[in-house]
């Protein structure tokens, strides 16, 4: 609901202005590919590191907020699905499988499992979703502890791999970066046609009204599968990319706390956005260092505080934050803005508002 | 035999802690319509609350007192605080919110008492008693007497009382209660501060067992959440049923099949979750809801 | 001095707009319809009453001004809004439905005599007051949503389509126990209703709305007897 009266407004300045702004958003495209391409040849192996990191969880949030920021089923479970891709990954590497076959199984295994879950857990009302997710890192640490032929136990799994080719000339950090980035940028393009097209209005549609979706002939259910076994997929591939910059994986990958810093990272970044979802990505990973440079034991507090900050000041993310900014402009240039911002209004006549939307009629 | 009904009773034992939880989830699920994911992290404030009394040398009971009303007016502060910001807005939103809180309260948790686990003093003797040869402990019998005297008041509270009508009246319709002069925002409160009491009660009864860290009750949350689901997530008796359920089928399989054992016990409730709602959607003891448009 | 009176109200969703300046008066034990087509604004009109939706203007109650106040204040003021579509609460049993009602009273004596002259009134919720609301057939639940309303011994009780989706012979009992109701409890009413002869059997006068604003006022009698409002909301 909140989305609405942005979006329409952001379609009317695009049509007033359609060809500048178009020219504006393809140099922001160049800009932003030449930087990508030239960042790790002038940074140091840390920050080439932190920034491969950055395009890790970036592609696990990147899922995370297509079942959950434009499905709208929340979903607690996606460290879950970057543990199991990690594992899968580390396992192809020792056994000697070709990377493209083993990012492939990083990619379809996770699928199916998230299928499996989704095609159980979407029958059920409401936030069912969200408490069979949340079990998934719960019950899938001890798995992995346990069977430790395959994933090494509580030791976890340390491989070496994706070297410079020495044709290239390049340090591992830098390959291993362009590798990640690479990968990363193919599923963000992809998540980007998939929600600007059909599918994408499906999931709009269910968020928006079940009961509506229903009757315009799309099934909320093989939507919400739909959406949870591509969040599922994504979860897959970043475990891979994963174990391509960490070179270890073990049962900490998969931990419930690395769920839950993922949808927070995602609604700070900006639910049902994907420039959000790159913003998420990078409170995610930064955060914890600048916080653990104050004092690590605060990080969580630090990080909570944060996601409740965003939640009651900038409830669209991050990414929000420049629209916000210009209204507030605006609205302290002119005394009497025709739409004044409603979250004030809202909140006071909270009690009158659900039902006000239902009986109007009369 | 001895050993199975020992078994037994040690699953109803965290069977009553289980419902504990559960019972508060399923109590701010009907008020609010919301499920509160920080329900374990407001317990695991609480109980710290209480660890804090006895090292400073307050005998357990009147800890676990203090926890108590603490507890009370932390839900009923918080719910007044953050939530009713969200409440009647878009749901995931205010489910975010119960996340942030979770992550906020384990976080002060862990930055006054650091992550590790401490040692937490028990409400019973660590003895064992023998009935017709069957040893059962005391902690066990203890847990489950407490929870069972919790359950027995608040079915009172709920059935016999004009505060509990009120709130009854609150979680099926708030329109029309405030249209009878029911203060739904007061009684929200009450019924996040109550949902917040019965954990902090779980909490110090539990933390003995488990020994107390910010991170306590994650498993004991997901064994809750289960009950709540399995329960039909709006029937109280639904949740305590399920969670004792849970508690003794997970210490059997555990006790009883070797491939399960200890640590893998936490599967159990999840499958058997997902067994019985892919059969019965609504869960064991909920109503059927229709979607309306 | 009139018991309700509104000055001017206006009142909107968000920012639709939907009552542009009502003013009606209701005297002490008195009883006044409002009708209108859909989308008038009758509901809006009561629920501005009863303070469930934003307003300006004045709505003053007994002299004293109560817009702004929400709902549950209203109520202990001694305004009962029985809302469109019943709004009893189903999982409650009918003599809890009513208990429910009178929340706001301390007199338990009273209560007990109330409930049993509400059971009386509808005989009806008497076989059935141990039954979830739910449970209750559509007239048995609007009985069941007067009767609530009732036992919060109100000053004046906003009365909203109570003859909604009831077959006539039902709706018509519902209201011979509204005009029962209106005579022995001494209770004032403002009455939506489509149906204007269930109206004009309860209500003194009525306000006419028309999108929004006042298009007519007048008597029972005067409105009856014009054709424009016979026609269009007497059936010919």
């Amino acid at each position: 609901m909140a989305t609405t009266p942005t979006s329409t407004a952001r379609a009317a300045s695009t049509s007033r202005s359609g060809s500048t702004s178009r020219w504006r958003g393809i140099a922001f495209v160049g800009v932003l590919a030449v930087a990508l391409v030239v960042a790790p040849l002038v940074s140091s192996p840390y920050v080439n590191y932190q920034l491969s990191s950055i395009a890790v969880f970036a592609v696990a949030i990147l899922g995370l907020n297509i079942v959950m920021g434009y499905t709208g089923q929340v979903s607690l479970g996606q460290s879950a699905f970057l543990g199991l891709g990690a594992y899968i990954a580390a396992y192809g590497i020792l056994h000697g499988w070709p990377g493209p076959l083993t990012l492939l199984l990083c990619a379809v295994v996770p699928a199916v499992v998230g299928m499996l879950v989704a095609l159980a857990a979407a029958r059920l009302r409401g936030l069912a979703l969200a408490m069979i997710t949340l079990a998934l890192p719960i019950v899938g640490v001890p798995l992995a502890r346990r069977f430790d032929d395959f994933t090494g136990g509580s030791q976890g799994q340390v491989v070496s791999w994706l070297r410079a080719p020495e044709s290239t000339g390049l340090a591992n950090d830098q390959w291993r970066y362009y590798v990640v980035v690479l990968i990363a940028v193919v599923a963000f393009v992809l998540a980007r046609n998939l929600v600007r097209g059909r599918i994408g209005r499906s999931f709009a549609i269910v968020k928006e009204n079940e009961a509506v979706a229903l009757s315009m002939g799309v099934s909320p259910y093989r939507t919400k599968v739909l959406a949870f076994t591509i969040a599922s997929l994504l979860g897959g591939v970043s475990g891979f990319m994963y174990l391509a910059i960490v070179q270890y994986t073990s049962p900490e990958t998969l931990v419930f706390a690395t769920s839950i810093n993922l949808v927070a990272a995602m609604v700070i970044g900006g639910s049902a956005s994907i420039i959000g979802t790159a913003l998420g990505a990078v409170y995610y990973v930064l955060v914890p260092v600048l916080a653990g440079q104050v004092n690590s034991s605060r990080t969580a507090l630090i990080s909570g505080a944060v996601l409740l900050a965003v939640l009651f000041l900038l409830p669209a993310g991050l990414v929000s934050l420049p629209r916000r900014l210009a209204r507030l402009r605006s609205s302290t240039r002119r005394p009497h803005p025709s739409a004044p911002p409603t979250t004030s209004d809202e909140a006071t006549h909270r009690a009158s508002a659900p039902s006000a939307t239902t009986d109007q009629h009369s | 035999m001895s050993y199975f009904i020992q078994v037994v009773v040690d699953g109803l034992s965290n069977g009553a802690i289980y419902a504990a939880i559960a019972l508060a989830i399923v109590l701010v699920y009907r008020a609010t319509g919301l499920i509160n994911f920080a329900q374990g992290g407001m317990a695991v404030t609480a109980t710290f609350v209480a660890y804090a009394l006895t090292q400073a040398g307050v005998p357990v009971l009147l800890a676990l007192v203090a926890a108590v009303v603490l507890g009370f007016a932390l839900g009923a502060l918080l719910e007044r605080g953050v939530m009713r910001h969200f409440e009647g807005g878009d749901p995931d939103t205010a489910v975010v919110a119960t996340i942030a809180l979770l992550v906020v309260l384990s976080g002060l948790s862990a930055f006054f008492f650091g992550y590790e686990p401490h040692p937490f003093p028990s409400l019973f003797p660590n003895r064992t008693i023998g009935v017709l040869g069957v040893f059962v402990s005391l902690r066990s019998i203890g847990t489950i007497t407490v929870l069972i005297v919790v359950m027995v008041a608040l079915q009172l509270l709920f059935r016999s009382t004009k505060l509990g009508l009120a709130m009854r009246a609150v979680a099926d319709n708030p329109q029309s209660s405030a249209l009878s002069g029911l203060p739904v925002s007061r009684l929200l409160m009450i019924g996040w501060g109550l949902a917040a009491a019965l954990g902090a009660i779980a909490g110090v009864l539990v933390a003995p067992q488990l020994f107390i860290s910010p991170g306590m009750l994650d498993f004991v949350l997901v064994y809750a959440l289960a009950s709540a689901i399995l329960g039909g997530l709006d029937s109280p008796v639904g949740a305590v049923v399920a969670a004792a359920f849970i508690g003794v089928v997970e210490n059997l399989a555990g006790a009883y099949l070797d491939f399960i054992g200890d640590d893998l016990k936490i599967a159990v409730p999840f499958i058997a979750v997902i067994v019985i709602l892919v059969v019965r959607p609504q869960g064991l003891f909920g109503r059927k809801v229709t979607v309306r448009v | 001095m009139s018991l309700l009176e509104l000055e001017d109200v206006t009142a909107s969703y968000g920012h639709a707009q939907v009552l542009h300046g009502i003013s009606f008066s209701l005297p002490e034990n008195g009883a006044t319809g409002l009708l209108g087509a859909n989308g008038a604004g009758k509901t809006t009109t009561l629920r501005a009453i009863s303070g469930t939706v934003r307003t300006t203007g004045r709505i003053l109650f007994e002299g004293r001004d109560i817009s702004g106040l929400g709902p549950d204040r209203t109520a202990h003021l001694g305004i009962a809004h029985v809302p469109e579509g019943r709004g009893t609460i189903g999982q409650l049993s009918v003599r809890e439905n009513l208990l429910v009602g009178a929340y706001q009273r301390r007199d338990r004596k009273q209560i007990a005599t109330d409930v049993d002259y509400v059971l009386d009134l509808f005989p009806n919720l008497q076989e059935r007051v141990k039954s979830n609301a739910a449970a209750l057939s559509g007239g048995e639940q609007q009985m069941l949503a007067v009767a609530r309303a009732f036992m919060a011994k109100p000053r004046v009780i906003l009365l909203d389509e109570a003859s909604l989706g009831l077959a006539p012979s039902t709706a018509r009992r519902v209201y011979d126990a509204i005009v029962r109701l209106r005579h022995e409890a001494q209770v004032s009413m403002v009455v939506v209703e489509q149906n204007a002869n269930l109206a004009f059997s309860v209500v003194d006068d009525a306000t006419v709305l028309e999108t929004g604003r006042v298009a007519l006022h007048g008597s029972r009698d005067e409105l009856m007897g014009m054709d424009a409002v016979r026609r269009a909301y007497l059936g010919g």
